[in-house]
């Protein structure tokens, strides 16, 4: 189980809070002139990668706030965690030297997709 | 039972005589005692049968690794597959051996033994393969579920268990020789600790061995009560005993159970365990390590034990399971055994060891010799024969000649391996050691800590050094401790990992798994089929998938499958070690969580006047609702439905309706952000009016439905389903938090402080006057879907008319510490009209009768506003609300989409049921095209006939049209497809 970092109440166990998935997504407004596809990708794709991950996270049974973290999938490693109205930190900005429990590298494995 | 005793032993309360049973038969004890070191005591070596052969089996080791001897205790709700190795006995205690029928001694499945060529590897999977599907169901599985498998599960079981968390900086998991001296050197400092270990003695090898003579010139004994002493006097460091680690999970987090209980008879109203979460900075794995066995010719034969499991149970409980053993050894972990056995006056039967003389420790060697020992080097011992228990051994000598020895007693030692489990659950990298032959810790994932055999460091005069320099990272001074051993300090080993038999009958078996019953033959016969890959010949065989997860003999198979394929050992790899440790009972992960308090129960503020009033309950969600209200115990479910609703369309009926969601919206933009939120539009709307609102996804599919009353543009009300309260607030959250974040908007929910009460019925404004006589309730002064705030009697109160039967109603929301007084009130006025209570299912069919939708019932994810026929909710002038342009998908404007329609039957008293398929053929064949299902019924009173509302595809165009309902008899009822409203169509009630 993890410890999630709440940006407004501090470090508290994983049960406390909901997994909102892939953050940095953004919601067209509903008008008509929106294709299909593009509408499509909105409500149901999301990045599922191997690596680094930016997610939202929302302290439910706490502060009930959301907030936006970067996360390794391959090992859990949480590496930044930041309010909602900050910028999105940068990829190149994480340097990771954690192997992963399977030993394959954590950065340019063939499932990361990731938006750069 | 007197001779086999060690009453010199400390552990062993020798004064205190503890009488129990063992299938039936009573035994003597002595407090202290395991049940297997108080049989041994009674000179019992049979224990259990095997799993899948009905083998007899002994205690095969002294511990949690303990393969063979898992027994119920019948005096413990019947908990079953408890080790015999480590379960404590006390007075009155009833155990019974498993998997034999009908008795341990006879038993008729150990002809299976003889039929093994039925059980080869992989058996299962091919069994379910064929020759016929029927096969399994039929013939095998009532066969195989009857011969095979451990113990019976426990009856009328309500063990009581709680849980207990620490944060800590430092764990220390084994409190054995190097788990003491990290404990002493972190005794006063600033870290806070945790010492945990399984057994109520600290000390491990120290008491289990004779292999220390002494530390810091103390005696073992002497050195540790002084070490346990300091550390329990120091500040910071806490002692947990009798507790297990079964987990290492991500960041540091342990779980640990503890045992309330050992030695005496748990308690009913007493915790029995407690499972310690434990997060912790720093863990220092200080667990020790597990002795593995050797495969040969049926290894398993009671008699046959671990070198350091006899020498454990001669020290740590005093008893000597046999006084004439063979010892058969490929390394230095048997010497401290010779050792133990000379000093105590029972020389050992005869010495084999696979090394050359040479190779034997010295000091082992003298021993030897000096004892007149017979001594076999470079032998190995070819198979152990007897009947229910070892009889003889054959051993093969460096000549080649073989040699039969007569012996009851079998010690075998195959190498020791650091005890890895929790480091490899912790994701910590194994690499293998050439050297000694085993798999050590190599590189941490977390912030993690090996010492001494844990980490594979198998050398007595490097402890300090190793402790001094892996705990330097906490800027503690360095500890001097001085050890004098009885025997070597160093490991050595040669491999040796199975002895092939001399030659092979049907009984005789090589094991390689003795909980599993897996033979080193099947695991040639899997890799000779193709499954070489160490994790698909783990599944295929069974090998190490048992309770003990092979603790005492997986690296052995490794190794045999490493010498087959020609490979390295670190080539094969490792199967993975999964949590729990040891087996977990479910009673202590469940805590208090469990029965009455599983789950909350959430009651409304009258709760008490239901129960008095012999309301009988449903549950929706967490909430306890009436479901009805029968008059008298002989009143039927069906027939007070069918009361309660004819009195609401004849008189008027009052629902608790205080589960529902409520939210309160409140901010500048409130409006803007409930335009965006709803499909409804919300601007043109008076204050002091309301509106029935739907809330979709962004898919487009509806999610909550609800009414919203409009205080002002900067303050609403929301209702919501019962069920959805929660997603919904969460789901305003969300938006208003991520995407619209410039929108000044807040909301809270206030289900829980206002009680609501739905009266409806043609003699609501009859009564409903008469409880509040002040208020206006004319048509023209409280017209449909408005509301007021009113005060009675000093309570504000919120009157909102509206109805989710069809007939004339109103709602009144009351705060709820004054709901009672309300309820009382509407009840008592009520009574000259008619009134009566009603419960959640009269709701359902009035509102069934109305074609309102129950948001989940009717619709269940997948069905839009427009598949309902509700596109006048839909503010189509509206820029953006959720889900809208979901709305015009290719998928969402499909022709053929499920929709809402009524089912009536054409036989009026047919009987139809939720979940029902709708087909248009009046024979059922396959396969059958299904047009869609039913999703509520009812049989109405009013109308005079059975109803239901259904989802079919194209619904809305076969409106008039003929169609069948499925039954699972495969007989189809005929029915006639209608508009979803059956009630009151021109709502003429509602306005009334
Ligand atoms: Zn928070």
């Amino acid at each position: 189980m993890l410890v999630i970092d709440c940006p407004y109440c501090g470090p508290r166990d994983q049960s406390e809070f909901s997994n909102g998935g892939e953050a940095h997504v953004k919601r067209p407004d509903g008008s008509a002139e929106i294709g299909d596809r593009e509408w499509g990708e909105y409500v149901f794709i999301r990045a599922n990668p191997k690596g680094i991950f930016y997610e939202r996270w929302v302290h439910s049974h706490g502060c009930r706030k959301w907030f936006n973290c970067v996360r390794d999938t391959s090992t859990d490693e949480i590496l930044k965690i930041y309010k909602i109205d900050e910028e999105r930190p940068k990829l190149d900005s994480f340097k990771n030297n954690v192997k992963t429990p399977s030993g394959e590298p954590n950065l340019g494995s063939g499932n990361f997709t990731v938006k750069k | 039972m007197s001779e086999l005793n060690l009453t010199d032993n400390k552990f062993i309360q020798f004064h205190q005589k503890i009488g129990f049973k063992f299938d039936g038969v009573k035994y003597y004890g002595y407090k202290g005692d395991t049940i297997a070191s108080a049989l041994l005591r009674n000179n019992v070596k049979l224990i259990g049968r095997s799993f899948k052969y009905h083998r007899p089996r002994g205690f095969y080791t002294c511990g949690i690794e303990e393969p063979n001897a898992l027994v119920q205790i019948i005096s413990e709700y019947s908990e079953p597959n408890t080790r015999a190795t480590i379960k404590k006995i006390y007075e009155g205690m009833e155990i019974e051996s498993q998997n034999r029928w009908p008795s341990l001694k006879t038993d008729i499945g150990s002809i299976n033994n003889i039929f093994s060529p039925v059980f080869p590897a992989g058996f299962y999977y091919k069994t379910f393969m064929g020759p016929h599907k029927n096969f399994w169901k039929k013939i095998y599985e009532p066969i195989i579920r009857k011969a095979a498998g451990l113990g019976k599960p426990p009856k009328e079981f309500k063990a009581v268990s709680t849980h207990l968390y620490h944060n800590v900086d430092i764990t220390i998991v084994g409190g054995g020789l190097n788990g003491l001296i990290a404990a002493k050197s972190l005794i006063d400092t600033n870290f806070s600790v945790l010492l945990i270990d399984f057994d109520d003695q600290l000390g491990g090898i120290l008491n289990n061995s004779n292999k220390v003579q002494s530390v810091n010139n103390q005696t073992p004994m002497d050195w540790i009560s002084e070490t346990v002493n300091e550390i329990e006097n120091s500040k910071n460091i806490k002692i947990l005993k009798n507790t297990l680690v079964t987990n290492y999970n991500y960041i540091n987090h342990l779980i640990a159970v503890e045992d309330k209980f050992v030695g005496s008879r748990p308690l009913k109203d007493k915790v029995n365990s407690t499972l310690h979460k434990i997060r912790t900075d720093q863990v220092i794995l200080s667990n020790g390590h597990i002795e593995r066995f050797l495969s040969f010719q049926n290894n398993d034969l009671p008699g046959i034990m671990l070198c350091s499991s006899f020498e454990k149970y001669m020290c740590r409980y005093g008893v000597m399971p046999s006084k004439e053993t063979v010892i058969f050894s490929n390394n230095s972990n048997s010497e401290s055994l010779v050792f133990s056995l000379i000093k105590k006056g029972f020389k050992p039967k005869a010495y084999i060891d696979s090394r050359s003389g040479e190779n034997i420790e010295p000091g082992l060697f003298d021993l030897i010799r000096k004892n007149d020992i017979p001594l076999y080097t470079n032998s190995q011992i070819k198979g152990a024969f007897g009947s229910k228990k070892l009889q003889k051994i054959l051993v093969e000598d460096s000549s080649g000649g073989v040699n039969e020895i007569k012996t009851d007693f079998l010690c075998l030692s195959g190498g020791i391996n650091p005890d890895v489990h929790l480091f490899t659950q912790s994701k910590g990298l194994l690499d293998w050691d050439e050297k000694d032959l085993t798999y050590k810790p190599a590189q941490a994932f977390q912030p993690t800590i090996t010492l001494g055999s844990a980490s594979g460091q198998f050398d007595f005069n490097s402890i300090t050094k190793e402790i001094n320099e892996k705990l330097d990272i906490f800027g503690i001074k360095p500890l001097q401790i001085n050890l004098k051993l009885n025997t070597s300090h160093k490991f050595k080993i040669e491999k040796l990992w199975e002895v092939l038999p001399q030659k092979q009958t049907i009984w005789s078996k090589s094991f390689i798994d003795l909980q599993n019953d897996v033979t080193t033959k099947d695991i040639r016969q899997a890799i000779s089929e193709g499954f070489d890959r160490i994790e698909h010949l783990k599944r295929y065989t069974t090998n190490s998938m048992g309770t003990d997860q092979g603790k005492i003999s997986s690296i052995n198979a490794l190794g045999i499958v490493s010498d087959l394929l020609d490979k390295k050992v670190n080539e094969v790899g490792t199967t993975i070690y999964r949590p729990p440790y040891a087996p977990l009972s479910f009673a202590a992960i469940a805590g208090r969580n469990s029965y009455e308090y599983y789950d909350p129960e959430r009651k409304t503020p009258i709760h008490n006047w239901h129960v008095s009033n012999g309301a009988v309950f449903e549950d929706v969600g967490q909430w306890k609702r009436p479901w009805y209200f029968p008059i008298n115990k002989d009143e039927t479910m069906n027939d007070a439905v069918q009361r309660e609703s004819k009195n609401v369309r004849e008189n008027a009926g009052v629902l608790d309706g205080s589960t529902l969601g409520k939210i309160e919206i409140k901010g500048k933009d409130a409006l803007a952000f409930l335009n965006l939120i709803y499909t409804n539009s919300f601007s043109k709307m008076k204050p002091g009016s309301s509106r029935y609102a739907l809330m979709l996804g962004e898919d487009g599919m509806v999610k909550d439905d609800g009414i919203i009353c409009k205080i002002s543009d900067e303050h609403f009300i929301a209702t919501t389903t019962t069920g959805g309260a929660a997603t919904v607030l969460g789901c305003m959250e969300e938006y208003a938090q991520t995407e619209w974040p410039n929108l000044n908007v807040y909301m809270n929910s206030i289900t829980e402080q206002y009680a609501t009460f739905n009266i409806s019925g043609p003699k609501t404004r009859n009564i409903i006057e008469k409880v509040f006589p002040e208020v206006d309730f004319s048509n023209e002064a409280f017209p449909f879907m408005t509301f007021q705030f009113h005060e009675y009697e000093d309570t504000p109160i919120r009157i909102l008319r509206a109805s989710f039967t069809g007939e004339m109603g109103y709602e009144i929301y009351v705060p709820s510490n004054q709901a009672l007084k309300i309820w009382e009130k509407i009840i008592n006025f009520g009574k000259e009209f008619g009134l009566m209570p009603y419960g959640t299912e009269t709701m359902h069919l009035l509102r069934a009768e109305k074609g309102y939708i129950i948001v989940g019932q009717d619709t269940d994810g997948s069905i839009t506003p427009l598949d309902l026929g509700l596109d006048w909710m839909i503010g189509k002038s509206k820029k953006d609300f959720l889900g809208k342009r979901s709305l015009i998908r290719s998928d969402t404007v499909r022709k053929d989409r499920k929709q809402l329609v009524g089912i009536i039957p054409t036989n009026k008293n047919d009987k139809l049921e939720e979940g029902q398929h709708i087909i248009l053929d009046k024979e059922i064949k396959t396969p059958m095209p299904m047009l869609g299902h039913i999703t509520s019924c009812y049989q109405s009173p009013t109308l005079g006939h059975n109803f239901a509302l259904a989802v079919i595809k194209n619904g809305q165009s076969l409106i008039g049209t003929k169609a069948f309902a499925s039954t699972p008899e495969l007989k189809t009822i005929e029915v006639e497809i209608v508009e979803p409203i059956f009630y009151d169509k021109e709502n003429t009630k509602l306005a009334s």
